[in-house]
């Protein structure tokens, strides 16, 4: 079946200063694809996703979000994108259904929409046990579930989790992974991550970013090929030790 | 309209379930008025002070409370601020006047209830005292609390957008005294006289306070009320334009 382009971008950079914190990406993801923006701290993965989601303007270059320039069509794209922000981003006095309820308010208006869409979330996410909750009372695991279920309550085309399972423990990491799977197809996905295994185990494909560039991207079958190496982190330390070199 | 209806009601839920708003937007003014009808009480009559005088304190009381709802305003801009919750709606479709009216709506729903609940207990204790306030002048000031009600909400949502949590609250409570002794509550600026009174008329504070007052008297003249009215309206105009403009700046820096 043929995919359209979801997200592409031609020599996308962003500077503050000095310093350049995205330099010159080139990047395509397909409709329905899952990405994996794969780097250490500081690489530029959060930079990328707050100019594709348009939280921030690039210097240079441009960015398309099915179809849709960033800078020219802004309220397009934040109509069609969801964002997990790296900080669980949630109103901590509200409960969990007075969260979504929210979301779904903003992206989809209408009350009798937006409360069955509330429900199928709750549902989805399995927050039903908690849907009563203050945010603040949840604990990172939970926090983040919602976090991630207040992004996609709207409908939208393209999803950016921005480190989903940072600070997790293994137990909650693994079933937020499953929630995330549950997600794959349903629409594009960019995962920003440093857990090697967490990128493995998700993504269609990898996109690896040293210092603000992006130095290699493809399957984990492609870039073990490319590289020589075996596992995803060892391709990792090849291409870092490389790119230093 | 609805995106800001569904960011009110956030806000709404938010404070109301912050006890902190309860005991400083409608408790301590409540207690206030009690505290100052005892002094009253206890001033002889011989002084000739009718500042405390429940038809008088009612209409400081009400200006007093609204400078708690800036600090509240001021509060809950500069929290969203600094914690990432306004990054997720800055990649929402809602836009800056969504953000400014939905932070304004809840906070006057606020305001006009403490100024109710206020201006209730205020008819409470003077037919107790024996001196009843007549009900319709507690209407009319209820009305012409509006205008004061705006400038102070829209003070609360300016220095939530230029000081972080720490700064606003802080620099919220200089207004709250400023307002409190500039706007005649505590003192009768007009009997004081002198450069006093020419620094209060310099500030919109006393014209909040004397068009509540006047229209709790029910005293409808130019300089006793559409004058003190008509210069804190333009006041809350230039606040609200300031605040949203402010607002609408610091959103694209943060953009940037």
């Amino acid at each position: 079946m043929e995919r359209n382009v979801a997200i592409d971008t031609k020599n996308l950079t962003k500077k503050y200063g000095s310093k350049t914190a995205v330099d010159h990406l080139n990047l395509t993801v397909m409709e329905g694809e899952m990405l994996a923006l794969l780097g250490v701290n500081g690489a530029g993965k959060t930079t990328t996703i707050r100019m594709l989601s348009g939280l921030s303007t690039p210097t240079e270059g441009e960015a398309r979000i099915l179809g849709n320039d960033v800078r020219e069509d802004q309220d397009k794209v934040k109509s069609l994108v969801g964002i997990s922000p790296q900080d669980t981003a949630v109103a901590e006095n509200l409960t969990v259904e007075e969260n979504l309820a929210f979301m779904a308010g903003i992206y989809l208006g209408r009350k009798e929409e937006s409360k069955s869409r509330v429900e199928e979330i709750l549902k989805g996410f399995h927050l039903e046990e908690v849907r009563a909750k203050k945010a603040k009372t949840l604990s990172g695991g939970w926090k983040r579930k919602l976090s991630i279920a207040m992004a996609i309550i709207g409908k939208p085309k393209v999803l950016y989790l921005d480190e989903p399972t940072l600070g997790l423990d293994v137990l909650a990491r693994r079933e937020l992974w499953r929630e995330i799977e549950s997600l794959k197809s349903q629409m594009t996905i960019i995962l920003t991550t440093h857990y090697m295994e967490e990128a493995e185990a998700l993504a269609d494909r990898i996109a690896i970013m040293i210092d603000g560039s992006l130095v290699m991207t493809g399957t984990l079958a492609e870039l073990e090929e490319a590289t020589g190496k075996k596992g995803l982190e060892e391709v990792f330390v090849s291409v870092a030790e490389g790119s230093k070199a | 309209m609805n995106r800001t209806l569904q960011f009110s009601k956030r806000n709404l839920i938010e404070i109301s379930r912050d006890v902190l708003s309860y005991i400083f937007c409608i408790g301590f003014p409540l207690v206030m008025l009690g505290v100052m009808t005892l002094v009253n009480e206890s001033i002889p009559k011989e002084a000739g002070m009718t500042i405390f005088r429940i038809d008088n304190l009612a209409g400081g009381i009400g200006i007093f409370g609204l400078t708690f709802i800036m600090l509240f305003s001021a509060m809950a801009v500069s929290k969203d601020r600094t914690s990432s919750f306004l990054i997720r709606m800055y990649a929402s479709p809602m836009k800056g006047s969504d953000f400014t009216n939905g932070y304004l709506l809840p906070m006057l729903v606020v305001a006009l209830v403490q100024a109710a609940l206020s201006f209730i207990v205020a008819f409470i204790i003077s037919v107790t005292v024996g001196d009843a306030i007549n009900p319709l002048g507690l209407l009319a000031g209820l009305a012409s609390l509006l205008p004061s009600a705006l400038f102070f909400v829209f003070i609360g949502i300016l220095f939530g957008t230029l000081f972080n949590d720490k700064a606003a609250p802080g620099l919220c409570s200089i207004i709250i005294s400023l307002g409190s002794f500039l706007g005649g509550i505590w003192f009768d600026a007009e009997a004081t006289g002198g450069v006093m009174l020419k620094i209060c008329k310099c500030m919109p504070f006393l014209y909040c306070t004397k068009s509540v007052r006047s229209a709790i008297h029910l005293e409808f003249g130019w300089e006793e009320f559409w004058l003190p009215l008509l210069i804190v309206t333009a006041a809350a105009a230039v606040m609200a334009v300031l605040s949203m403009l402010v607002f609408r700046t610091k959103m694209k820096a943060d953009l940037a």
